[in-house]
């Protein structure tokens, strides 16, 4: 991977990347957080987990995904939370995919969150939309997986790496 | 930042990122926990006088007909806003000539404004003018969520408009009596598996997503449970 990408460069390519990941899934996660009732129904809808898991899960992830959102923003372990955010973001690919396949209105009313809408029908385009957002933000997370650390990054570890200019070495 | 990039090594940048990590840490456990202790029934609410305890605390009215509904709605959501304007007038007809078991669960997923929304129509439900209040409410919606338009004195004055005239209805909204029951009915909302407002159930089953804005399609269903 060192010959790919300018080793000037790629540290600001890692920090934008970090910045555009951790910036969506902060304010994905502060939206939820905000709304704990409706966090928790826009998992029950997936039918995926039984009820009451569902609900707990709704009222903790919010506030998981903050978490990690602002250790990659000041670059903290971003190759472990570049990571958990891919694994995420597949978690909600997979979710979304599942609802799709199924026909499960994953936006009835006003519960926001994309798939069917208020008239019940399937709108294939709005699974779509959500899945290739997503599938981008994987991609960014690979990046910084690969590359981890960047510009203002706060880890110490990475920050060797950075100053170097090069790859670490244990990929 | 560039400061502390230049120290790599350096002891202070373990101080500084241990510091972060903590905050960090510090804010998704109390943000959690908040969220964990704060979302689920109080068994010491204060109720309104018509709640049906066996329904969630919902609202009922007619405990003995043979056709039971259940209405899930938002005061702040625009849909059920709709429904409301298309349904309403039937709705408040086959429960004034007693046709129905209806339980109104006001919800309050879409934040504080339907919090002290919610709250005003049980206070309104023991004067004896839930449906009245239920009506106004949608009829006033505001155009975004949660602008704050609902201040106690603007609750009692709408009360007043609708012909309430009892002090204990002004004390009500005051005291914010019934602002923990409405975490009782969100709390058995989300057990019943409710992700979409509004979700009318009759007999304890939805009716299909296309009846809710169609009045001809809508009182099909009722009719097709024996409402007539």
């Amino acid at each position: 991977m060192k010959k790919l990408f300018n080793p000037t460069i790629q540290p600001w390519m890692t920090l934008f990347a970090r910045l555009i990941l951790g910036g969506v899934l902060l304010a994905a996660g502060w939206i939820k957080a905000m709304k704990p009732s409706e966090a928790a129904a826009s998992v029950r809808v997936y039918e995926v987990l039984p009820v009451n898991i569902a609900n707990t899960f709704g009222y903790i992830l919010p506030w998981v995904e903050i978490g990690i959102a602002l250790l990659l923003i000041v670059g903290i372990w971003s190759r472990w939370t570049s990571v958990a955010a891919g694994s995420l973001m597949l978690l909600f690919v997979i979710a979304i995919a599942q609802a799709w396949v199924r026909k499960l209105p994953i936006n009835c009313g006003c519960f926001g969150n994309g798939g069917i809408t208020a008239d019940g029908k399937v709108h294939s385009w709005t699974y779509a939309t959500e899945i290739i957002r997503d599938i981008g933000l994987i991609l960014l997370s690979i990046f910084i997986t690969y590359f981890p650390g960047g510009k203002f990054a706060l880890d110490t570890v990475n920050q060797n790496h950075e100053n170097g200019g090069k790859d670490d070495g244990s990929d | 930042m560039a400061a502390i990039n230049k120290g790599a090594s350096g002891k202070g940048d373990k101080t500084t990122r241990n510091l972060v990590v903590g905050m960090i840490l510090l804010v998704v456990v109390a943000g959690a926990g908040a969220a964990l202790a704060s979302n689920h029934a109080v068994k010491s609410a204060s109720k309104p006088s018509a709640v049906e305890a066996s329904d969630g605390d919902g609202i009922g009215f007619n405990p003995n007909a043979p056709v039971k509904v259940d209405f899930y709605e938002d005061f702040q959501c625009p849909h059920c806003r709709d429904f409301e304007a298309v349904n309403n007038g039937y709705i408040t007809k086959v429960i004034t000539d007693g046709k129905i078991h209806a339980v109104f669960h006001p919800m309050s997923f879409i934040g504080n404004e339907s919090v002290v929304m919610a709250a005003a129509s049980a206070c309104a439900s023991d004067q004896g003018k839930f449906l009245q209040m239920r009506a106004a409410l949608f009829a006033n919606q505001a155009a975004n969520e949660n602008s704050g338009i609902w201040s106690n004195a603007k609750l009692i004055v709408l009360g007043h408009s609708l012909g309430i005239a009892s002090t204990k209805y002004d004390e009500c909204i005051n005291n914010g009596q019934y602002l923990n029951w409405t975490k009782n009915v969100e709390d058995y909302a989300g057990k019943a598996n409710i992700n979409s407002t509004p979700t009318v159930l009759i007999n304890g089953k939805p009716i299909a997503q296309n009846t809710y804005l169609n009045a001809t399609a809508f009182q099909a269903a009722f009719a097709a449970a024996g409402v007539k």
